[in-house]
């Protein structure tokens, strides 16, 4: 956050008197409070990659607590595989919304084309090259042109990524020029998501229709049973490996001037462009990154869930994809692999049975009162909310004990934490 | 000729429809700002507030079943119109001028209200008894003008003539534009803003349960029937024009039309759906305000 950064540097410069209040406070409450914000400071920079190293290796001991026995079964695994694939694509979520303040409805349009190339690769493998039972019953006699390019692995590889980025640089160029922007972006990437959902019911002697591709093994073959173990695991520990490149690079090019230029496209986007910046092409760049990160994050979704069908391009689906980064904080990469897991496994060991219909009760409530209340989703929690509680509970503490001056310096803390806290809410 | 005739009826049909779910999202989108994505759970309301009532009257007053449907209109409005004026005090009164934020919060009312309907009525499909006064219809050269149809085209025309004469010629129209138009100029002339904005919101709402009503008649009833006309509702006020209800009933007739007729050329419902989608987003490239957009200035609204 380049706002906290700024306020924190700049106490001793900046003359403002929610700054001079806070700086007053340094100084009268001595030490205590200087540890304190030292700690907080490591915190904020330290605190992501710790968090995030530690999702990791909770996912990473998974195969080996199943070979030990804690785990009865694969299915966690398989599943923790699919909660893996789509975090790859609440990060791109996250660096459009969160970052740059687009809101896409339509991601689940890039999911489904980076799904469905894989999906048809695989399909090829299966069928060995040869063309389809649906592709007879829609009554084509030779596989289709559309279909050839996925017949090899690596040019499968190179359509994964260059589908996705095509379509949606080519959807962002036309968007971005006539600056076509906030909710009527929304709503048009939720028609075209709509639109291609219909394209795909359309076109079944090709696509298979409302069935999807299924009866698909991944690329390392098939991961059900204990004797493809050795598959699964691979599989596995491939997805984390690209999601962990994926957090990376995505941290790091938030911190790079283009990530800078996308907040301040978020925030104040007139005057970005007034700055002499050509914001409609840092969008389409950005647009076009959560798209590919979208198709990543579909192709590996196919290799573990074994089909893919247009439902994952309905728009209850793509609003829930940005569900998961409004709970887990946008803005903050950390926040949207946190939430996608944490909703994911919670509708996975909640969701079981009779409680299924209470948990689209609780993601839905929770969401409102994330929206209503929480801007920053759960890591805003522990960042600015849970840190603005302490101090004003240490102000009204420590201010009858020690008296006036710790008591207004306190006070002062607490105006500059607001300010803080309520520049860092401005997202989206 | 039949056929041209039979494809200008359903088109007016299908535009009619689209009406009735537009006008209450014109108004909450196009006067209010407020992206209500439970607007298609709106409609599903009305749709199972007439299904309750049909099965009230077959169990309470089976003679007067005729009169089920036009009790279930009133009843639709009614509660469709008081959820949303409870909505817009507990969640959308805290979010104006938050546009996106309300998109999301509705949306997230929108999954509960799903939900709801599922664990109320189950997963399958209800379906409602079109009255007597309503089955059958009239033929006319050699097409046949289905009652239902034509019913539901009278009553998107009646919606339409009575919200605008609400908004053009009473005092709750006047005070509702002067607060969409300056809230603070509004208040300061003594106009009460809060209620104004709920009363707004519950009208909008109320329309979507008389579609909902409509909605009813054309086929059957589950948790998802909203989702089906949300995306080309939204796609009708965008394209005329947000809050400007003569754009609403072109944009709406202009999908209305094109997917018909796209339909018939083509034989074949996704394709169309798919193809009037896109032209409309290369449409709203060239002209990204809609058909009928107020002129301004303004660099940010």
């Amino acid at each position: 956050m380049p706002i906290r950064k700024v306020s924190s540097k700049a106490t001793s410069k900046v003359t403002g008197t929610a700054a001079a209040a806070a700086a007053a406070a340094d100084a009268t409450t001595g030490a205590t409070t200087g540890k304190k914000s030292l700690l907080q400071r490591l915190a904020k920079s330290a605190g992501s990659p710790v968090v995030f190293a530690i999702i990791v290796i909770g996912l990473g001991v998974l195969p080996l607590l199943y070979s030990s026995g804690a785990i009865d079964s694969t299915a966690m695994i398989i599943f923790s595989g699919k909660c893996i694939a789509l975090a790859i694509l609440a990060i791109g979520i996250d660096l459009i919304w969160g970052y740059t303040g687009m809101l896409s409805l339509g991601q689940g349009l890039f999911f489904a084309l980076g799904g469905y190339c894989m999906a048809m690769h695989l399909k090829m493998v299966a069928t060995g090259g040869n063309i389809t039972e649906f592709m007879h019953t829609g009554g084509l006699s030779e596989l289709p042109i559309i279909w050839r390019p996925f017949l090899t692995f690596p040019a499968t590889l190179v359509l994964i990524i260059v589908v996705p980025a095509v379509v949606g640089g080519l959807v962002g160029f036309f968007i971005f020029r006539n600056r076509v922007k906030g909710v009527f972006f929304s709503i048009i990437s939720q028609a075209l998501t709509w639109a291609a959902f219909s394209l795909f019911m359309a076109t079944s002697p090709w696509t298979n229709g409302n069935t999807g591709i299924t009866e698909i093994k991944s690329v390392f073959g098939s991961i059900r049973g204990d004797a493809n173990l050795d598959h699964l695991y691979m599989l596995f520990y491939v997805s984390l490996g690209v999601l962990v490149l994926v957090f990376i690079l995505a941290t790091l090019l938030t911190r790079t001037k283009f990530g800078k230029l996308l907040i301040a496209i978020r925030d104040g986007e007139n005057r970005t462009y007034f700055s002499g910046y050509s914001v409609s092409r840092y969008k389409n760049t950005i647009y076009v990154i959560s798209a590919v990160l979208a198709g990543i994050g579909g192709a590996l979704f196919v290799n573990f869930n074994g089909s893919i069908s247009p439902s994952v391009m309905t728009i209850s689906y793509s609003i829930m994809m940005v569900v998961w980064v409004a709970i887990g904080g946008r803005g903050t990469i950390i926040g949207a692999v946190i939430g996608t897991l944490l909703i994911n496994f919670g509708e996975y060991t909640i969701a079981s049975g009779s409680m299924i219909q209470a948990w689209q009760f609780i993601v839905g409530g929770i969401f409102v009162v994330v929206i209503l209340f929480f801007k920053g989703g759960i890591v805003g929690i522990f960042t600015s909310q849970l840190p603005a509680a302490w101090r004003w509970l240490q102000a009204r503490l420590g201010g009858r004990g020690q008296g006036k001056g710790a008591d207004q310096g306190a006070g002062g803390q607490l105006a500059a934490s607001q300010a803080g806290s309520s520049a860092d809410a401005e997202v989206g | 000729m039949q056929q041209v005739i039979g494809v200008l009826f359903n088109g007016l049909s299908l535009s009619s429809i689209l009406l009735l779910t537009a006008v209450g999202l014109a108004i909450t989108f196009g006067l209010m700002k407020v992206i209500n994505m439970a607007h298609g759970e709106f409609i599903m309301m009305g749709a199972y507030t007439t299904f309750v009532v049909q099965q009230l009257f077959l169990s309470f007053a089976p003679g007067a079943f005729d009169l089920s449907y036009l009790v279930a209109l009133v009843a639709a409005f009614a509660f469709t119109f008081l959820f949303g004026c409870v909505l817009e005090k507990l969640v959308i009164s805290r979010l104006y001028g938050r546009v996106v934020d309300s998109l999301l919060a509705t949306a997230g009312i929108s999954i509960i209200l799903q939900q709801a309907a599922r664990s109320i009525f189950g997963e399958r499909g209800v379906n409602v008894t079109a009255p007597s006064w309503l089955s059958g219809g009239i033929s006319l050269g050699g097409v046949t003008f289905s009652y239902n149809r034509l019913f539901i085209i009278m009553l998107a025309v009646l919606s339409l003539v009575l919200v605008v004469l609400i908004m053009r010629k009473t005092k709750f129209g006047l005070q509702m534009r002067a607060v969409m138009q300056n809230r603070d100029m509004a208040r300061c002339m003594g106009i009460n803003s809060r209620r104004i904005d709920m009363l707004t919101f519950g009208i909008g709402s109320g329309l979507a349960g008389l579609a909902g009503c409509s909605v009813a008649l054309l086929g059957s009833v589950d948790s998802t029937v909203g989702q089906l006309y949300i995306v080309d509702s939204f796609m009708a006020v965008v394209l005329g024009g947000v809050g400007n209800l003569v754009g609403t009933v072109f944009g709406s007739s202009i999908i209305g039309f094109s997917s018909i007729g796209i339909e018939t050329g083509l034989s074949s419902a996704d394709i169309a759906k798919c193809l009037v989608l896109l032209i409309i987003i290369v449409f709203l490239q060239f002209k990204p305000q809609g058909l009928f957009a107020g002129r301004t200035r303004q660099l940010d609204e």
